[in-house]
């Protein structure tokens, strides 16, 4: 039983997110048409076939006309296979409206997830994420193909039969639907009760399997710890939640289930019992008359029986939609509009930042606390400084990946062009000032997909992306792998740590960025990689501007620059030399070996 | 079906009385379903023939279909409770018993198997196996029950009409038998799908940062819509098989409704049949036809349990390969090591991994172990604590080889830090405490679990816990976690970096205060300020903690694998592996002075990380 409160607020809210929808069913109206126009063949064929019977009973055989009895069945045949046609197509095409729709939606969301900024990502855990662009639509999808629409057919069907019945015997059809009422409350109590019940069992079903999942998952570290048999027992107390909630809930399903198959018996003895007196005295009531009663009496109750179950889910899917509408409209980053022309197209990599001021949350600390920074045109920037110095928020800002810095960052053109930060496109932005991260994420496709990333030009252009991997020092090593085409596994398990590294940088290389961000990853790797890796890093280091979180003394010594900076701030700048000589900030991080940064 | 029957006697055998009531159950039920067409039918005949004591004769008529139909209520439900809740019960022990089964098999087998395919046996071909002694175990008896009575009733109502009625409803079953098959194959590929749709969205959302930095959307959004639309296609297909397919059998019944008002109705005009007859046709056709219904799904049901049984049985009849204990020896205080001429292929490869390693350690000594990646070391430690098991009297401890050890005691004994170690989705305490009844539970996703006293020792002050925290480094990273040591570190660790894990599995390692410590690469993902400070930690084990700072105790006998030459510069002898063999040997300072591998190494990394 749910909570008035609660479903009146549903209810508002289900037609607001309804009118939504409808955005997407619009596309495919056609379908919906032809499934919706097909609703009252059906009813009618339904209808008709018991009134064809009632006419054999009542006027074919006591006529003992054979002939028209004949034209009777055959007219019944054409109802069977009418109602049949109609019923498939109705089906199909509601169905269908369905399932195109949703995979409308699921590919909006995706489409929208990935245009969300890096802030949403930080505050919503992937695994909620995952469930909007899932579980919710598998949701939508169920009720959406077989829920609402079925529900339409059998509102339909049911006013059809009982107007059919009322104009055959008002009388007869109020007393053969007499325990109707009784068995609709009875109904609806059961149903209620059995979908909690169910609710609480896929819960449970789902706990035991995230349990067991888990440790098997670790079964080695249950093994070493000598944990299996509490992990046993803690299976077993979980497993028995879940029979005392389905052995309930099997009664309950039990009970619908047998319920509904004996009432139609009940209303039909009914229907004797009080309809016998008027067959005998002939006084209106006739055989055909009972014939066609029971008939419809069987087709009334069995979608009562599915109703409560069906509109249960309608109500589980509006919950859904609510949930996927929260996430459609989270603002998303703002993109380039087809065609347009890229407004850096004469930037050499030139950036001027002053008084650069960035915090993550609106209340939480400031990060950067006044940067003031130049960079010249292939020139090489280092940045060190220990951890929580502000260096890789520095990146991220520079990179649009956060927004809402304070002070202003110019991107100066040659021709004495220059872009504020903010009022760039992301995507346009991102085309020429690259953000390579710690983390290495290779998608589980070849090595030509994933240094090329779909950008048109490379991914059919097996030279250029050999190039780039030649520029990092990684060719031979592909080869040696069997080759573009090798498959580097799921998040490039089939790689080692250093290699994916080259990767990453490959795609640096193929992408020729004019202004490379870089922060370098502090994973070691065996003395053989690091080596290529360095040479690696130095071939990405020539020829554009860059900005190097350092970790490497090899990096640092490259570096036209280096940027000492703490809490938030720049607290030295100078060379290599320069800084060592002076003794202060820098030659202490360098004495503690940088990467301790 | 010999599999069948012993899983009958095994697991359901002591659900005999449900069964045995309810196939009663079921008899009453189908003899009430066929009496009552029977009853309308005898119903209608008399009020047909319209005699002055009709009326009151259909009326009794009419009550005792009423008192059927309450019958039918009844014993169906009986019927079904007790058929499906011992269905559940035997699941549930299935269940169990496989996932004990499962936590006794060792590493070879877990190398051999997906971890998917194996919670899918769990978790999938035992619900298959519930259906098919609930759900096929009910119909089964159903059908063979209720067919014969269907039959039997309509052949001494009319057996002419039998045969010509149900001429185009067995054509339809048979047609019907064949879709369902179909369905099937059709929805375990439509899940596969969903499955395939799942994992990209995963993959593109977690490297989402890399989407963004390279303006890769487009790349994303394509390689999402194949898989999206190949999704889509199947789910059409099944959508016509609903829509057209499978209505066919009720379609045929109707048919037979046809026929039955034809024929039938010739032979009432003739004076063969009586009038009544006719209803109780249709009404028994109607059953009949969903009898047949239920025959195909079952026939289906049984053919999926049945190859999810081979499945689950395959599973269960695995052998451990985990050699019966003869030396009842347990490690208390900590041992000598010594590793005899060990050499180790792993089963199904060609070469070895390691070959003749011998070492002799005293009791409280380290070993260190240096190598490059696939030197072999990982799978030194593997033999050590009995993840593979080694070759016999290969490694002995204390003089006993262990592999003549009860293997549970043996690692009782010792406590191992993996190189990628492995969190629960628990909270930080019970990761390192790793003891209780609820270590390694899912909290998430069970909030009345986490509040039944999954804390109960929050409170408790745990000196050991302290000492092992600051032991590990990970009182500064505590500061910065939500909820400290009862933050919920997420599926395997994932609120975590990777050197906190590692620190965590060290901190779980060093809570149990074993004889023996065995350190795999466990600082690779840590810097190297962090690394000086562990290895000081891990050096000032001796004698403090082991216990309490009153009990004098002796340090752990410990193995410290490491790439990085700094880590092993205080072990008593470090091995120098490359390929499996041990090609330099000595102290830190002798290996250097040597000039070998380990010298180059040491110069090398000495320079990038120059501290001091």
């Amino acid at each position: 039983m749910t909570d008035p409160k609660d479903s009146s607020k549903d209810e508002r809210g289900g037609l607001y997110l309804l009118r939504r929808f409808w955005v997407y069913v619009r596309d495919h109206r056609r379908w919906l048409l032809l499934g919706l126009l097909m609703i009252p063949v059906v009813a009618g064929m339904t209808v008709v076939r018991p009134l064809l019977l009632k006419h054999a009973v009542d006027v074919d055989i006591p006529a003992r006309d054979v002939h028209t009895l004949r034209v009777t069945a055959l007219l019944f045949l054409l109802a069977v296979v009418l109602e049949f046609i109609s019923q498939a197509v109705q089906v199909y095409a509601l169905q269908r409206v369905g399932h195109v729709t949703i995979n409308d939606l699921r590919r909006a969301v995706f489409r929208h997830v990935l245009r969300l900024p890096a802030r949403f990502f930080d505050k919503n855990p992937l695994g909620a994420l995952l469930a909007r662009s899932t579980t919710d639509i598998e949701a939508l999808s169920e009720t959406l193909a077989f829920g609402v629409f079925t529900i339409l057919t059998d509102v339909v069907m049911i006013l059809v039969v009982l107007g059919a019945m009322f104009y055959l015997d008002a009388r007869l059809t109020l007393i053969s639907l007499a325990v109707a009422p009784l068995i609709w409350i009875l109904v609806r109590v059961f149903s209620a009760r059995l979908r909690a019940l169910q609710l609480e069992v896929r819960k449970a079903q789902a706990v035991q399997g995230g349990y067991l999942t888990e440790q098997l998952a670790g079964a080695t570290v249950l093994q070493l710890f000598g944990r299996q048999r509490a992990a046993v027992a803690e299976f077993e107390r979980l497993g028995g939640r879940y029979l005392r909630t389905t052995k309930t809930a099997n009664i309950y399903d039990a009970l619908l289930f047998s319920l509904i198959d004996g009432i139609s018996a009940l209303c039909i003895a009914l229907l004797i019992y009080f309809g016998a007196p008027g067959v005998v005295d002939g006084s209106g009531l006739t055989l055909g008359l009972l014939f066609a009663f029971i008939d419809y009496l069987q087709r009334v109750f069995v979608p009562i029986r599915e109703f409560s179950g069906k509109l249960a889910t309608v109500q589980r899917a509006l919950a859904a939609l609510d949930r996927v509408y929260g996430l459609l409209d989270e603002p998303a980053e703002p993109r380039l509009p087809e065609g347009a022309p890229d407004p850096l197209h004469t930037w050499t990599g030139g950036l001027r930042v002053r008084g650069l001021r960035f915090r993550y949350r609106q209340d939480g600390p400031e990060i950067l606390k006044g940067i003031d920074l130049d960079v010249a045109p292939g020139e090489v920037v280092a940045v060190v400084g220990r951890t929580g110095s502000g260096k890789t928020s520095l990146g991220r800002v520079l990179t649009r990946a956060y927004d809402g810095y304070q002070g202003s960052v110019q991107l100066t053109c040659p021709d004495g062009q220059t872009h504020e930060l903010s009022t760039l496109s992301p995507d346009a932005l991102r085309r020429h000032a690259l953000l390579v991260q710690q983390d290495i994420f290779l998608f589980a496709e070849d090595v030509a997909f994933n240094v090329a990333l779909g950008e048109p030009e490379l991914s059919g252009d097996p030279e250029a992306l050999r190039a780039a991997l030649r520029a990092v020092q990684a060719e031979a090593l592909v080869d040696e792998r069997g080759g573009l085409e090798f498959q580097v596994g799921e998040r490039g398990r089939a790689l080692s740590a250093g290699e994916a590294q080259l990767l990453a940088f490959a795609r640096v290389a193929a992408r020729a960025p004019t202004f490379l961000i870089l922060d370098e990853a502090t994973a070691s790797v065996d003395s053989v990689t690091e080596h290529k890796v360095q040479r690696a890093i130095e071939a990405l280091l020539r020829g554009r501007s860059v900005l190097v979180i350092a970790h490497r003394l090899s990096t640092v010594r490259r570096a036209d620059k280096i940027l000492v900076m703490d809490a938030g701030q720049i607290i030295e700048q100078g060379t290599h030399d320069q800084l060592l000589a002076r003794g202060g900030a820098y030659a202490q991080l360098y004495r503690m070996g940088l990467d301790a940064a | 079906m010999k599999s069948l029957l012993r899983f009958l006697r095994r697991y359901a055998a002591r659900n005999l009385p449900h069964y045995a009531l309810g196939l009663v159950a079921l008899l009453l039920t189908n003899y009430a379903v066929v009496r009552v067409p029977a009853l309308i039918g005898q119903a209608l005949d008399v009020l047909g023939e319209a005699g002055p004591l009709a009326a009151a004769a259909g009326q009794s008529i009419a009550l005792e279909l009423i008192l059927w139909a309450v019958i039918v209520v009844v014993a169906r439900t009986a019927s079904r409770i007790l058929f499906f809740n011992p269905g559940r019960e035997v699941e549930l022990r299935l269940a169990i018993d496989l996932f004990r089964h499962l936590l006794a098999l060792q590493r070879p087998f877990y190398a051999t198997r997906k971890l998917g395919e194996l919670v899918s046996v769990a978790i999938n071909d035992i619900s298959s196996v519930r259906l098919l002694i609930g759900f096929a175990g009910l119909q089964v008896f159903n059908v063979i029950v209720a067919i014969p009575m269907h039959l039997a009733q309509m052949w001494s109502t009319d057996p002419v009409l039998t045969v010509w009625c149900l001429t185009p409803v067995l054509l339809g079953a048979i047609y019907m038998q064949r879709v369902v098959s179909a369905f099937y194959g059709l929805i375990r590929r439509s899940l596969e799908l969903l499955a395939g749709v799942s994992d990209r969205i995963l993959e593109t959302y977690s490297g989402i940062a890399t989407v963004r930095a390279h303006a890769a959307e487009a790349a994303m959004i394509r390689r999402f819509d194949e898989r999206s639309d190949a999704y889509l296609a199947v789910l059409l297909h099944l959508s016509r098989l609903r829509a057209f397919a499978l209505p066919l059998l009720s379609f045929t019944g109707l048919i037979g409704a046809a026929i039955i008002l034809w024929i039938g109705g010739d032979r009432v005009i003739a004076g063969e049949l009586k009038i009544g007859a006719l209803a109780t046709f249709t009404a028994l056709l109607v059953s009949l036809v969903g009898l047949l219904t239920a025959v195909a799904w079952v026939l289906t049901t049984v053919s999926r349990g049945l190859v999810s049984l081979t499945r689950v049985d395959q599973v269960l009849d695995t052998p451990t390969g985990v050699p019966p204990a003869t030396d009842d020896y347990a490690l208390r205080a900590p041992p000598a090591l010594e590793l005899r001429r060990l050499s180790f292929t792993y089963p199904g490869a060609d070469a070895p991994v390691l070959s003749d390693i011998s070492v002799d350690l005293g009791p409280g000594r380290t070993l260190g172990i240096f190598g490059r990646t696939g030197a072999g070391k990982t799978t030194l430690i593997n033999l050590l604590t009995r993840v593979y098991d080694p070759p016999p009297g290969a490694v002995r401890v204390d003089g006993h080889d262990v592999l003549a050890l009860d293997q549970d005691r043996l690692r009782a004994g010792l406590a191992v830090v993996p190189q990628d170690p492995f969190l629960f989705s628990t909270t930080l305490r019970d990761n390192i405490r790793l003891r209780g009844e609820r270590s390694g539970h899912v909290r998430g996703a069970d909030g009345e679990a986490a509040r039944e006293g999954a804390d109960d020792w929050a409170e408790v002050d745990d000196p050991q816990l302290t000492r092992v925290l600051d032991a590990a480094c990970l009182e500064d990273d505590l500061r910065a976690l939500p909820d400290g040591l009862a933050t919920v570190v997420g599926e395997r660790g994932v609120m975590l970096s990777g050197g906190q894990r590692q620190r965590v599995a060290l901190a779980r390692a060093l809570y149990r205060a074993p004889p023996l410590l065995i350190l795999d690469d466990i600082l690779s993902a840590v810097d190297q300020g962090t690394e000086a400070r562990l290895v000081a930690a891990i050096r000032g084990l001796r004698g403090r903690l082991a216990g309490d700072a009153t009990e004098p105790t002796t340090a752990p006998t410990t193995v410290i694998v490491s790439h990085r030459t700094s880590v092993l510069e205080h072990a008593d002898e470090i091995l120098v592996l490359e390929a499996g063999r041990v090609v330099e040997r000595g102290t830190h300072d002798a290996l250097i002075a040597a000039g070998g591998v380990y010298a180059r190494t040491h110069d090398h990394q000495g320079a990038e990380g120059d501290h001091d």
